[in-house]
């Protein structure tokens, strides 16, 4: 397929060694779609190109998700000024490599991209109060170094468990290093009862990453408000349900949980939060 | 998309062997034991990424160090009489929703496959696969064989201890293999190259496991080195031929009795033809093929 049939451009960006940050939809805590709302929404970013889907995913039905239909989107936005890119995209279902090399051949020839920038939450059996680090990994050494300054965990040593697929996000990393284009996979720990809900405390110490490193000048006041709302909700919950809030007493003691609290936990958590209480 | 080679060995007179993951993995024990037992060395291989999402990711120190995807490779050997090329691939391509592959990506490395072979002087291809069969774990496999064309109709009736699809009751000659061990061999038909598929039968109750079935393997390697003239050693599928079936007697020992006693009959079915007077009637077999088949809901067929 070529390139002209694979994609629309709606408008030419102005851009120039521009960064291009990118979040999967399925995500952790929707960390990654989270951070790219912000920036696009604080920034007031522009949409101007989009993968068509009928090449990179199933189109047999759509699928529902909290009662409403989905549909698949990939989809490009410039932040004016900032010379920052944010693609936003569901998880394609087929040709991965094909659909990766899109995006950097958009991100090149459109864009100018001389880094990518990727955003993922990663489940962590801590509480949802405790603080939160952000962890990398660079695709080479000189990107790691360029990094060093910032408040980053940046000496993971990890493989990937046989039977266990690496994400999509280290492919697209592999990919840009094929060709030398700088990437960073930014992880952030959620706690494993909020990975189906949100979690914007996790959000926030992404997006308080960009904010520095591209000097964005981000108003945290909105997610400041939904962090303080979470927390309260959650708080409430804690009071009425002695037990759960045990539970997450002993998370935030960094004591582990067996495996029936952590599925009471994870069930009334999520059932409290969907209820808007 | 890409070939890379290792080295170019001058080849003549080649038969290539080329097998992908498959029901039991039948196939590619057969045949990558048989790349072992004559020594091939690697040739080369077809670059994975455009067919493959990756198995591993190795993180060290904060740096994306390697991405591991299923690997293509080429192997090769020269002996006196023909030299022989071996294709193992660890996964086959799909959409990610499906076992096998089908399409364009299927199509491109059935391709991507014999330009490498034709490229060393190929002549013939065999690939290998497992047959669903109603037979029973205790008997000995035989061999389904499907050749691409008339002419190898000889060659094929001649191997010990195979069948063929006009061989099998109600098929009337008619079948399909599915998946890239089946494709290859239209493709091969396609750019004039003779193939043949050798599919090793496993048991109808054993086949939605995920387990291998040596024993399929065993008859597939024999077909194999009797067709391409190698001796093979026995020694190493017989080890995992026993192996196999100890685990497999254990799980069937503890089956409900009155499951048990249906399978314990398929010893005795014979559903190819000419087959000698059995021990039971036609009438008998229908109803085990009728009760397994409702037991397992499955098709017999091959991969």
């Amino acid at each position: 397929m070529s390139e002209e049939q694979s994609f629309e451009l709606f408008v030419t960006p102005e851009l120039e060694n521009s960064s291009l940050v990118v979040a999967w939809d399925q995500d952790a805590g929707r960390v990654g779609p989270k951070v790219a709302d912000y920036l696009n929404e604080d920034l007031e970013s522009e949409e101007f190109a989009e993968i068509k889907p009928e090449s990179f995913f199933s189109l047999s039905g759509v699928s529902v998700e909290d009662d409403i239909a989905q549909f698949p989107e990939s989809k490009f936005y410039w932040c004016r000024g900032k010379n920052l890119v944010v693609f936003k995209s569901a998880i394609p279902r087929c040709d991965w490599y094909e659909f990766l090399n899109l995006v950097l051949d958009i991100a090149e020839k459109y864009c100018k991209v001389k880094e990518i920038y990727t955003v993922g939450g990663m489940v962590s059996p801590g509480a949802h109060t405790t603080p939160r680090m952000l962890l990398s990994v660079a695709n080479s050494a000189e990107v790691k170094q360029m990094l060093k300054h910032y408040d980053l965990i940046s000496d993971m040593n990890y493989e990937s468990p046989n039977g266990q697929r690496p994400t999509l996000s280290s492919f697209l990393l592999w990919a840009a290093r094929r060709r030398n284009i700088d990437g960073v996979s930014l992880w952030v720990p959620v706690p494993f009862y909020l990975l189906t809900s949100e979690d914007p405390l996790a959000c926030k110490k992404v997006t308080e990453f960009f904010d520095k490193r591209f000097d964005l000048n981000i108003d945290f006041a909105g997610i400041d408000d939904e962090i303080s709302r979470q927390h309260m909700e959650i708080s409430r919950l804690r009071s009425q349900v002695p037990e759960l809030d045990s539970y997450m007493s002993k998370l935030e003691s960094n004591l582990g949980l067996t495996v029936d609290e952590s599925e009471k936990l994870v069930k009334e958590l999520e059932e409290w939060l969907r209820g808007g209480h | 998309m890409a070939l890379r080679l290792y080295e170019e060995p001058k080849l003549d007179n080649t038969v290539l062997i080329a097998c992908w993951p498959g029901i039991g993995n039948i196939g590619i024990m057969a045949v990558d034991i048989l790349r072992k037992a004559v020594g091939a060395e690697e040739l080369g291989e077809i670059e994975p990424w455009d067919f493959f999402y990756p198995q591993k990711v190795l993180v060290r120190d904060g740096e994306l160090e390697d991405l591991q995807f299923p690997s293509n490779k080429f192997y090769f050997k020269k002996t006196e009489e023909k030299d022989l090329m071996f294709f193992i691939g660890e996964e086959q391509p799909t959409d990610g929703t499906r076992t096998y592959a089908e399409g364009t990506k299927a199509y491109k490395m059935a391709n991507l496959v014999l330009d490498m072979a034709l490229k060393f002087g190929c002549r013939k291809v065999y690939t290998s696969g497992a047959a669903v069969a109603p037979i029973h774990h205790t008997t000995r496999s035989r061999v389904w064989v499907v050749p691409n064309s008339e002419d190898l109709m000889d060659e094929v009736k001649s191997y010990q201890n195979t069948v063929l699809m006009s061989d099998i009751e109600g098929r009337g000659g008619q079948g399909k293999i599915t998946g890239l061990n089946g494709l290859l061999l239209g493709v091969a038909k396609r750019r004039g190259l003779e193939a043949v598929c050798v599919m090793g039968e496993i048991p109808i109750y054993i086949h939605n496991f995920p387990i291998t079935y040596p024993k399929g393997s065993k008859s597939v390697l024999e077909v194999l080195s009797t067709a391409l003239g190698i001796e093979v050693p026995m020694d190493e599928i017989n080890a995992l031929v026993q192996q196999s079936e100890r685990d497999i007697e254990s799980v069937y020992e503890r089956l409900p009795s009155e499951i048990k006693e249906q399978l314990d009959k398929l010893k005795y079915v014979a559903y190819t033809r000419p087959s000698e007077p059995g021990p039971i009637t036609e009438e008998d077999k229908k109803k085990i093929l009728q009760e397994i088949d409702r037991l397992f809901k499955k098709e017999p067929g091959g991969d």
